[in-house]
């Protein structure tokens, strides 16, 4: 009995997610991570980008995502679809990361800032020092009120923000074509 | 002062006729973007929007309106410019900005963009004034001293570096978004890319202030001698600029459906974003 206790509680501890006090603890190290594992000489390019992605992957919630992404039509698709469009999403969101982290091999995090702007939502602000700019990431954290965890829904680039971005993307897209159609898109 | 008077008039002009063209991106206090409503405490007022139990998921209030549609009459223009832009930046501006980046080691590069920076003060300055910034227009000014001097002639950013200073980039086409000036329309600048109407009267009201832009009777302040030269000077900019970020234009293009709505909305969201801040 005492040992499936342990196990348990043991594997919640490593499970992800967050919890609210550590937020800006628990992103700091990940975001540490993703640029130590860009800086390490020794990974591939590829191999980076794996271990980058499973770094992030606890923390950004893929279906939410998915869900904002395409509003009102999300309610009328089938289970199926449903289960699709998340995955095509995920990978789309996951290349899109990846990709972007290669341009900016040599960051600098500098400041953070944590916002807590409602019970359920917090943002997470961080500068990163580029070249000549300094630009300005904030992750958007909302709570799961059931597993009483944090996950990121969205991600503000220098002031844009990257699921409203797909949102309308996603919402003219269908005004004229199918939603088979996007899925092959993406 | 020809050109000053033109200018003013189509200034006055275009905020007329563009004042009843809000049917864009309805800036009510609820859709105004998602910055704001993000940002603000009380966020009950937008849950009043309508929502029927079975239709909400509880982010709705946070994003814009799907549905609302764009006032956007240039968009054949727009389209056209966009990719003409796209097969300039290809195959003129790339290659001769990797060449350059090739040639010129980046220290020195970096150093240029720096010295590009600290002359336009003369804009950043009025700017930050004309808002009422005025811990910003001390920043920017201490920056612009310490930079020339010390950073010998803005090659340097001592003021970044040793005395984290921070820059505040305002120019006129925020300060116009300032004061209530609607964006207006879309327009895709040959070369320079995603505007607005707003933003691009900003543009030409900076080109008096800019020491890099000739204007005829300002001479004696201005750096450049004739068109020629401001051009030559602003293509330097670009190419020096695009060579320090390779590839960031192109992994932005793979997060496209359709590259000109794209380019647009996160041009808009952008401007928005530093209209607030």
């Amino acid at each position: 009995m005492l040992k499936a206790l342990l196990i348990i509680l043991s594997l919640s501890i490593t499970s992800h997610a967050i919890v609210e006090s550590k937020i800006q603890q628990v992103m700091d190290k990940k975001v540490h991570q993703v640029l130590n594992i860009l800086k390490n000489k020794a990974l591939s390019q590829k191999q980076k980008e794996k271990k980058s992605i499973s770094v992030m992957n606890s923390v950004f919630d893929y279906k939410t995502m998915a869900k904002i992404s395409l509003g009102k039509k999300w309610k009328k698709l089938s289970n199926t679809e449903k289960k699709q469009f998340t995955k095509a999403f995920e990978k789309k969101i996951k290349h899109s990361y990846v990709d972007k982290l290669r341009l900016y091999n040599n960051q600098r995090v500098i400041s953070k800032k944590l916002k807590k702007v409602k019970p359920t939502r917090i943002t997470l602000e961080n500068q990163i020092v580029g070249k000549t700019d300094t630009y300005k990431v904030v992750y958007l954290f909302y709570k799961d009120k059931k597993a009483n965890q944090w996950y990121i829904y969205d991600v503000h680039l220098a002031g844009v923000s990257i699921i409203q971005t797909y949102r309308k993307q996603f919402s003219s897209f269908l005004k004229t074509k199918s939603f088979q159609a996007l899925l092959k898109s993406l | 002062m020809k050109p000053l008077k033109s200018l003013l008039f189509l200034f006055i002009i275009s905020i007329l006729i563009f004042q009843g063209c809000t049917t864009k991106e309805p800036l009510t206090p609820p859709q105004k973007s998602k910055q704001e409503t993000i940002h603000k405490e009380t966020l009950s007022h937008t849950e009043k929007v309508e929502k029927s139990p079975v239709e909400s998921t509880e982010f709705d209030n946070e994003f814009e309106e799907e549905e609302a549609s764009i006032v956007d009459p240039l968009s054949g223009y727009n389209t056209f410019m966009t990719s003409f832009n796209d097969v300039f930046i290809t195959y003129a501006l790339n290659p001769v900005s990797e060449a350059y980046g090739y040639i010129i080691p980046q220290p020195i590069r970096i150093g240029i963009s720096n010295a590009f920076h600290n002359i336009q003060f003369p804009i950043r300055f009025v700017n930050n004034l004309l808002q009422g910034k005025f811990q910003n227009v001390s920043d920017e000014t201490e920056r612009f001293i310490v930079n020339s001097t010390v950073g010998l002639a803005g090659l340097m950013d001592p003021a970044k570096e040793y005395m984290h200073i921070p820059k505040h980039n305002e120019d006129f086409g925020q300060t116009l978004g300032y004061y209530g000036v609607d964006s207006g329309f879309h327009i895709v600048l040959p070369f320079f890319g995603p505007s607005n109407v707003r933003d691009f009267l900003g543009i030409s009201v900076d080109a008096y202030a800019s020491p890099l832009v000739n204007i005829r009777g300002l001479e004696n302040y201005k750096i450049p001698n004739n068109f020629a030269q401001s051009t030559a000077i602003v293509a330097g900019y670009f190419i020096n600029k695009k060579s320090l970020e390779l590839g960031q234009y192109e992994s932005l293009k793979k997060d496209a459906l359709e590259l000109y709505p794209f380019l647009r909305d996160i041009y808009e969201q952008k401007r928005t974003a530093d209209i607030e801040e």
